[in-house]
């Protein structure tokens, strides 16, 4: 049989019969939306994270992540961004609208609530937008995940535990920012910050094994997908930042504090910094290795 | 009322007029094509082949691309055409990604260089600017040019039928391996043809129920699309099957001489 680099000219054509992958999301100014999709996860857990420690600074740096980084992200990416407010008019079925509305939520009930509790401290209506805003961010760091979902023509984002990854990856890297201020910042229980993180670290490890193995036997396209991330072109950085920064070095740290007591500041920060930039691989990798069911079943 | 297509894999003769047409009827920008051949290659005894598949938005019943999208840009009509109004589109290409059939582009800049980059836009540009204006930041796909099928129906013509009420590919193909009509119509020529020749459909596994139906009667020993002894599907499947392998000669023997 003749070899592609005889018959260039067909090259062009046969794109939807290999399994191609995704480029619109990733490449080019897709790279805008791959860091909006990290910031929604990022803000969203951080702000839960500092609601469990009435960590008044957290929740900002949380407010500012999502209503600033991810929405300027957000609207850079857009083709046409003056008529970005049409898209909240579709919630019925898109859950880009959805996820633009939660955003919206988010960011006027965490508004009021850091207002409130800047003036208001412990008032019963502080404790109300804290629940409401509470489960926005909760939305908004869980949204993506439903919107790679119900991509039926990927099958390694077609898996339903993909929700519940984003948003524990979103909570642990919530964890390690509040960590890194809890270094500066008394009123954090930096000691309960990093067992939270711990034990968040370690589901996220789980929960990313379990996603993998699903993605790999749910069928050819899936495994493509899998090897594309663990052997193929992402490998480099798969392993070195997902595993590596983003997992094992942690684990060292944060461990190595567990049993020595106190770790030094700076070894806590690039344990953080390693956590954030693992987390955001680990979405390039998946946004990345969308592989697509060939449009055309060929015979082995 | 469901209009729809047929589309005979014997018979296309991967000419590429089906692209052309298109490309004409809506003045398509360079790097744009609403209707695709794909092809690969098939390994026969006597050497390398190439079978194909013309491909094009399905306008399914269930498109995915009409739920997804956030702004209703993307919209089905009452007929089953899948459109996108530009004037509403955002640019998000959540279609683009979750259309399992990788049949919609995003017109970006690079996409719309002109015609002959760095010249002045040809007369058939311009003229596609003021007739068919295509806006950069927003997805583009084929509407089985709905223009032609209204505009045909208000002069009282029947799609699939009369030329002036049928999609440019379907006019054009000269192999007639486009069908084009009422799916809704159990009578009409594409619901005979599926009927028939056991019409399929790309993925059916999705649920999205596509209005574009594929038929394989085997006339021409598919998937080579090499018109067979004795064929009646016409002339010039004959004469492009006779041209396919004088090209397979001349280029063997102008091997042979550079050895």
């Amino acid at each position: 049989m003749a070899t592609h680099t005889s018959r260039q000219w067909m090259v062009t054509h046969e794109w939807m019969l290999k399994g191609n992958r995704q480029s619109e999301w990733i490449e080019k100014r897709g790279i805008l939306l791959w860091l909006a999709f990290y910031c929604g996860g990022l803000g969203g857990g951080l702000y839960l994270v500092s609601l469990f420690f009435n960590n008044l600074w957290g929740m900002i740096v949380g407010w500012v992540i999502v209503a600033v980084l991810k929405g300027s992200f957000h609207f850079a990416f857009l083709g046409k961004p003056a008529r970005f407010w049409r898209m909240v008019f579709h919630p019925q079925t898109s859950w880009l609208s959805r996820g633009l509305l939660f955003v919206l939520s988010f960011t006027g009930a965490a508004f009021i609530q850091i207002i409130l509790s800047l003036t208001l401290p412990g008032s019963p209506l502080e404790i109300l937008f804290k629940v409401v805003a509470g489960i926005f961010a909760l939305a908004v760091a869980t949204y993506t995940g439903f919107v790679l979902n119900k991509v039926k023509g990927v099958p390694f984002w077609n898996l339903p535990i993909l929700p519940v990854l984003f948003v524990i990856g979103g909570i642990l890297g919530g964890f390690g920012l509040t960590v890194g201020m809890g270094i500066f910042n008394d009123q954090i229980n930096l000691h309960a910050a990093e067992n939270w993180s711990r034990v968040f670290l370690i589901i996220d490890v789980l929960l990313i094994s379990i996603y993998l193995a699903l993605a790999a036997r749910k069928d050819e396209t899936g495994k493509k997908s899998v090897l594309y991330q663990l052997k193929g072109g992402l490998a480099v950085i798969f392993w070195s930042g997902v595993v590596l920064a983003g997992a094992i070095l942690p684990f060292i740290i944060t461990f190595y504090s567990y049993f020595a007591g106190d770790a030094a500041p700076g070894l806590i920060i690039t344990a953080v910094i390693c956590e954030i930039a693992g987390g955001m691989l680990l979405r390039y990798c998946l946004l990345k290795s969308a592989i697509y069911s060939p449009l055309i079943a060929l015979k082995a | 009322m469901r209009w729809g297509m047929v589309i005979n894999l014997s018979k296309c003769t991967r000419c590429h007029a089906c692209v052309a047409a298109c490309r004409i009827e809506h003045f398509l920008p360079l790097h744009i094509t609403w209707p695709r051949l794909i092809a690969w290659e098939t390994s026969k005894e006597q050497g390398v082949e190439v079978t194909t598949y013309p491909v094009r938005c399905n306008h399914c019943q269930n498109a995915p691309c009409v739920e997804v999208c956030p702004t209703q840009a993307t919209q089905k009509r009452a007929d089953g055409i899948v459109w996108v109004d530009q004037d509403k589109c955002a640019g998000c290409r959540y279609c683009v990604i979750a259309c399992p059939y990788q049949n919609r582009t995003f017109l970006s800049r690079d996409k719309n260089p002109g015609y002959f980059p760095g010249y002045p836009p040809t007369r058939f540009e311009k003229m596609g600017k003021k007739l068919y204006p295509h806006q950069e930041g927003t997805t583009e796909k084929c509407n089985f040019c709905m223009e032609r099928i209204d505009r045909g129906l208000a002069m009282g013509l029947k799609p699939g039928i009369d030329r002036d009420a049928t999609p440019a590919c379907v006019n054009t193909c000269q192999a007639r391996a486009l069908t084009f009509g009422d799916l809704d119509d159990p009578e009409s020529a594409v619901s005979r043809l599926i009927k028939q020749h056991k019409g399929f459909q790309l993925h059916p596994e999705f649920g999205t129920d596509p209005s574009v139906f594929y038929i394989d009667p085997g006339l021409a020993n598919a998937p080579s699309n090499v018109a067979p002894e004795g064929s009646t599907t016409g002339c010039h499947i004959q004469h492009l099957s006779t041209m396919e392998a004088r090209a397979k000669a001349i280029f063997q023997a102008g091997r042979g001489e550079e050895k």
